[in-house]
């Protein structure tokens, strides 16, 4: 970051995804709070700034101290009247407020700082927080909720917006069903040595391929499934970071990427598009790419290492084009030829198993990537570490709905 | 006698009529067109002034532009009774839109196809017939 500190990871920690009814989002971002702070040698006391990813569903569990979920943690954590803020962007949360967390220790604000999320997600599609069917019986305008519109009035859930985007893929460049099922074979082998995924299993082409449709062409096994999680990431300036860490990744680059006008696609929670000359597909995570490569100084062919947002198989084939500059229908042959397997590729996509295998947890999505990055380029992954050993630059991108992303590449600072 | 048919959300399309069509902004300096309505242009280009906003009806027919068939039932408060598996599409207009939509059908759609907006019932009440607007592929 020019005229600025550079800032390094020096900490992090993980709850494993899955589902946990027995304890409350706090609770788990107290657990990996604390794990960060013994991995970067660090006290809680040492935390000059704080960032918490906000929980979206309070409709469902919550309430407002989960809205609200920095001061709650601190309850916990005991108080030291740092500055904390709260933040939803969707999916694409955990990303964001790691970047708040770098440019506060980046501008001089703070040595140190946190970005916490914990989330409680599992449950079937997400959909809108107003929940009556009946429009008319509130005193506010359902007219001007467009996640509610689309919701009730066309029955688009998310995975229908994926398949829809998907079957045009299948149309202009002919994406097979062979090449969905693979996207979701070739990334659960990352999650069978990986203690915090959720599905520990290898998923053969002929199950995912036997799974029912949710949103044809997409099928069950090709969806993420939806997860509690919570992680943590501690950064500190470089300087800093080199004497608590014997393996600090620098944060090379982070950002948050929104749309441009005229982007044809209709993004989930809108119900139209107004697509113009020039502007491509997901202008957000586009526009989220550039920013980090042009921040870096470095491009597709410096990337070592990728966590991207495998929401679904068709998720991991636009993105794995998005981050490389890939050409629509390029990302096919790539998938098929195995140079992306996560674990014994040479450019190792998703080691952990994604998205696909550990289920989404919302606002804490973006931070699981970035510990999984850090755990592989550390070489602390132990059984699921990836069999190549160059890993100097590592890609994350996170996909949100409505138009939120963020992207971010760490490099080796050791 | 015939149940009233309310659209489940009101001022979204021309209603009660013949020819239903949807209810767009648009914007008299730049030209964009907004669906459902908007009180500012989202040009970021253009001016931030109401006045330059008019309510349009979209051409109510259109090409498809991909659609799904959802065969999961979502939770409320999405309401179809019966519940069957049903279509979603975009649709191109003639305006430059691109449209959100359930279809009439889940039988022979096609990328491609002409379409034409109408409504259908999503469920009723002993008073009303719940619609919305859906998308009908045109014999040609």
């Amino acid at each position: 970051m020019k005229a600025m500190r550079e800032v390094a990871i020096v900490g992090i920690g993980q709850h494993p995804w899955g589902q946990f009814p027995e304890k409350n989002m706090q609770e788990m971002g107290v657990e990996c709070t604390v794990d960060a702070l013994k991995d970067a040698n660090m006290s809680w006391r040492d935390i000059q700034s704080a960032a918490y990813g906000a929980y979206m569903w309070i409709a469902d569990r919550g309430g407002v101290p989960s809205l609200l979920m920095g001061t709650s943690i601190a309850r916990m954590m005991g108080e030291t009247g740092i500055p904390m803020v709260n933040c939803v962007n969707a999916c694409a949360s955990g990303q964001a407020i790691l970047r708040e967390a770098v440019l506060a220790v980046a501008s001089g604000h703070a040595d140190t700082a946190i970005a916490v999320a914990a989330d409680k997600s599992a449950g079937g599609f997400f959909r809108p927080q107003l929940r009556d069917p009946s429009p008319s019986k509130f005193d506010r305008g359902a007219e001007n909720d467009t996640d509610y519109i689309r919701f009730c009035m066309t029955g688009e859930t998310n995975p229908a917006y994926w398949a829809m985007e998907l079957r045009r893929r299948m149309y202009d460049v002919g994406t097979t069903d062979e090449v969905l099922a693979m996207a979701k074979h070739i990334t659960s082998q990352g999650a069978v040595n990986n203690p915090y995924a959720r599905y520990r299993k290898v998923f053969t082409i002929e199950e995912i391929k036997a799974s029912k449709y949710i949103a044809d062409p997409l099928r069950l096994f090709e969806i993420c499934a939806t997860s509690d999680g919570a992680a943590a990431v501690i950064v500190t300036t470089l300087d800093n970071a080199k004497k608590h860490n014997k393996k600090p990744l620098l944060v090379k680059a982070i950002t948050i990427g929104t749309p441009t006008f005229g982007d044809p696609t209709i993004r989930l929670t809108f119900c139209s598009a107004y697509p113009r000359p020039g502007v491509l597909d997901l202008s957000e995570s586009r526009n989220a790419i550039n920013v980090i490569y042009k921040i870096s100084g470095l491009q597709p062919a410096d990337i070592d290492i990728i966590e991207l947002p495998d929401n679904s198989s068709w998720h991991y084939l636009v993105y794995l084009e998005c981050i490389l500059g890939l050409k629509a229908g390029e990302a096919d042959k790539m998938l098929m030829s195995g140079k992306v397997h996560p674990i014994t590729g040479e450019l190792p996509v998703c080691s952990g198993g994604g998205v696909a295998a550990q289920g989404e947890a919302v606002v804490a999505q973006g931070l699981s990537q970035v510990c999984q990055l850090v755990r592989q380029m550390r070489g602390e992954a132990g059984d699921g570490q990836v069999k190549k050993t160059k890993l100097v630059n590592g890609l994350a991108q996170t996909y949100g709905y409505a138009g939120n992303n963020a992207a971010c590449i760490l490099s080796k600072a050791w | 006698m015939a149940k009233k048919q309310v659209p489940i959300i009101e001022g979204l399309f021309t209603w009660p009529s013949d020819r239903p069509q949807l209810l767009a902004s648009k914007c008299k300096k730049c030209g964009a067109y907004f669906f459902p309505k908007v009180p500012y242009c989202g040009n970021p280009d253009c001016a931030k002034d109401k006045a330059n906003m008019e309510v349009v009806p979209l051409s109510n027919t259109g090409t498809m532009y991909t659609f799904t068939i959802h065969t999961a039932q979502p939770a409320l408060p999405f309401r179809m009774e019966p519940f069957t598996p049903y279509g979603v599409a975009m649709v191109d207009v003639a305006e430059g839109m691109r449209v959100l939509g359930m279809t009439t059908t889940t039988e022979g759609l096609k990328i491609g196809q002409q379409v034409q907006m109408t409504v259908g019932k999503l469920y009723e009440d002993a008073d009303n017939e719940y619609i919305t607007w859906m998308w009908k592929p045109v014999e040609k």
